[in-house]
């Protein structure tokens, strides 16, 4: 009569376990007198209680139980709890927080280990499942390892959703396994934490629109896109640039497409177009490539006042406008960057950086990036090394006398660090074209002057010259323009 | 000596409403061509129906033929500028967009706005000889206290907006042509609407 039975003991933390128990039936309910003891023979505990429900520790093998109960009569039970009898199953797990990043569309979840109730070290497993749909239909379901170190770790983790948050709702849910080696009682997950939501666009009253907006994706990608529309409308189909794509219900106001494998697209973009009953509603998705590794990263300085950094951009990004490849000129040495404007349409790639003074060498980082990824070129140059002058300007001969010359000419640009090897040419007098080398200091933007000698008198000769790095010759600069001048009679 | 003045004055009137009106058909041509490359290089549907956007002003008009010259002008004259802001925001977006990618549409929009801007000047001028006061910009701004900043367009509303804009801008050209024709007519000088000689 009310004897205690089917006693149960479970553990949430491994150090203290649950019993609960009923009572045979017509037992009145009244007050018990519960006592316990453990094997390692600390003296009889013992309390009372209205409740069947008890938290009592974990015994290290077993525990004696004794349970009278004072109903109609007194009835005494007596019971022994192996660790082995004894289920453990953590406590349902809480999420702290989920956030949405719609640009990426990734769900960021953080919660607690609750580590704290545990010893240090047990391994944690943690099993978190994505839903999705008004019918919360299950996206993924993915394990997470961590291990405890007794304290009460935020732990945290983003996943990628294959469409856009705003398509339809999303939904989160936690629960976790403790592999405690030591226990010896049936081990299991904890219950699933309640459900955590993203609520997804077709939810907002006159939520609309088609998504992902406006977003740029690498040439080969999967995508899904999706209309979501107001209540009353009703949607006839959804194009993917002019090609109609079988439709996906998401919900009652969510439909979606899925593009495998997109192709680069033009330059305005892929239009996706979802037709309603009356109207339309679209988005554009810009399809290229990642950058290249700029090839052959080229610089030199004409004047000493800017280098020039040419390149080969390798395959076009096929992104232009505000989503254009964007080119930035680094140097390790000063620590400057310099962003680059750059005409996507030309082939050749150019960028100016300035002379630094008391600067000779330079290690730079080109860095090429745009939406789908980023690359660069690296080179260390000495300018003094790279010197392509500009060409010769105002050249002016004048006659000494009836065998030479004196060339005046000028070149824009500071050369004043280094040493100007000059080339010049003379052709007519009846005699092949002859170039004569000449050698000077450079100057700031300065005026040159050679004489040339040896000349037939009375003859017309035409002169025109080049000039390039004396000690370490890099180009030429171009020819400039050549002058005629006759020498005097003998 | 007043009829010398009103003389050339209508004369100065028709010279400039009949150099409108090859405006007008030349702005048409162009603005025609322009659609079809817009709606190619956007990649749009041709037969794509497109609401009314906001701030573009519409061509149609009810009881066209009871209209005063002036306020024929004065119609026109707000709907280009209206236009001239549209394409000029065009333009903008387009570099935004495209950068030198597609120079050929941008060039084709310029060349467009310049069109609308001239033709905006005929209609002042138009206006001046109505001696007429020309509702300047600042003053239509604050009538309607100024027109909110635009809200930022996702790129498909952009090309939307861009389609609805030519074909209405297409669609004023024929109307203006119209009107003017109106305007050029000696009962238009005395300001009163003409006799229902022609209707649209």
């Amino acid at each position: 009569l009310g004897t205690p039975q089917n006693l149960k003991c479970i553990t949430h933390n491994l150090h203290k376990m649950i019993c609960t128990w009923d009572v045979s039936s017509r037992g009145r309910h009244g007050q018990t007198d519960f006592c316990y003891t453990t094997n390692d023979l600390t003296p009889q505990v013992c309390f009372k209680t209205k409740e069947r429900r008890v938290e009592i520790p974990v015994p290290e093998s077993s525990s004696t139980v004794t349970i009278k109960s004072s109903g109609t009569a007194f009835a005494t039970k007596e019971f022994i709890i192996h660790q082995k009898d004894i289920s453990f199953f953590p406590v349902t797990p809480h999420i702290l927080s989920l956030t949405p990043d719609f640009s990426t569309s990734t769900l960021n979840l953080k919660w607690s280990d609750n580590g704290s109730v545990f010893p240090y070290g047990l391994d944690a497993l943690w099993q978190i499942q994505i839903l999705r749909k008004e019918t919360m239909e299950e996206v993924t379901k993915v394990t997470y390892y961590s291990k405890l170190t007794h304290e009460d770790l935020i732990l945290s983790w983003s996943w990628s959703s294959d469409m856009p948050l705003e398509c339809t709702s999303h939904y989160v849910k936690l629960r976790c396994y403790i592999n405690a080696t030591q226990f010896v009682g049936p081990k299991d997950w904890s219950d699933w934490s309640p459900a955590e939501v993203i609520p997804g666009k077709d939810t907002e009253p006159g939520g609309s629109g088609v998504f992902p907006l406006d977003t740029v994706v690498a040439v080969g990608s999967d995508m899904t896109f999706c209309c979501v529309h107001e209540e009353d409308q009703h949607i006839t189909n959804m194009t993917y640039g002019s090609k109609p794509y079988k439709m996906i219900q998401l919900s009652s106001r969510s439909h979606a497409i899925r593009v495998l494998n997109a192709s680069a697209s033009d330059t305005s973009g892929t239009n996706v177009v979802c037709h309603l009953k009356n109207g339309m509603d679209g988005t554009v998705v810009f399809v290229g490539y990642a950058p290249d590794i700029p090839q052959n990263l080229s610089c030199e300085t004409s004047n000493f006042l800017i280098i020039k950094c040419t390149w080969k951009p390798g395959r076009p990004s096929g992104l232009y406008g505000e989503r254009r490849t964007k080119y930035s000129l680094f140097d390790r040495m000063s620590g400057k960057n310099v962003s680059c404007e750059v005409n996507e349409m030309n082939r050749d790639r150019a960028c100016g950086f300035p002379v630094l003074p008391d600067q000779k060498t330079y290690d730079f980082i080109l860095g090429v990036s745009n939406a789908i990824g980023q690359a660069q070129s690296s080179l260390l140059v000495d300018i003094t090394q790279r010197v392509h002058p500009k060409t010769p300007e105002k050249l002016t001969v004048t006659g000494n006398n009836s065998t030479s010359i004196q060339i005046r000419w000028f070149i824009n640009g500071s050369f004043a660090g280094i040493r100007l090897l000059c080339q010049i040419e003379v052709s007519g007098g009846h005699s092949e074209r002859k170039l004569h080398n000449v050698s000077m200091p450079g100057g700031k933007s300065s005026t040159y002057t050679a004489q040339v000698n040896a000349l037939r008198p009375y003859t017309k000769y035409q002169f025109r010259v080049r000039c390039s790095a004396a000690d370490h010759f890099w180009k030429w600069s171009d020819w400039s323009r050549g002058m005629e001048q006759a020498t005097a009679e003998a | 000596m007043a009829a010398a003045d009103s003389h050339s004055s209508a004369l100065r009137r028709r010279d400039l409403c009949s150099r409108a009106i090859r405006l007008a058909g030349k702005m048409r041509a162009d603005v025609v061509d322009l659609l079809d490359t817009y709606v190619e290089r956007q990649g749009l549907d041709a037969s794509a129906s497109v609401a009314a956007v906001e701030g573009v002003p519409l061509a149609a008009v009810e009881r066209w033929d009871e209209q005063t010259s002036t306020q024929r002008l004065l119609e026109n004259l707000a709907a280009y500028r209206a236009f001239r802001a549209l394409l000029a925001q065009m333009l903008e977006e387009q570099r935004e967009q495209l950068g030198e990618a597609d120079a050929g549409l941008g060039r084709a929009l310029a060349a467009v706005l310049l069109q609308v801007s001239a033709f905006t000047y005929h209609l002042e001028e138009l206006l001046r000889l109505e001696s007429r006061g020309i509702p300047g910009e600042e003053e239509e701004e604050e009538e309607e206290d100024g027109p909110p900043p635009p809200p930022r367009l996702s790129i498909f509303e952009q090309k939307l907006r861009g389609l609805g804009v030519l074909r209405e801008l297409a669609q004023w050209a024929v109307r203006s042509a119209r009107d003017l024709r109106q305007l050029a007519k000696p009962s238009a000088a005395s300001g009163t609407a003409p006799g229902l000689a022609e209707s649209p």
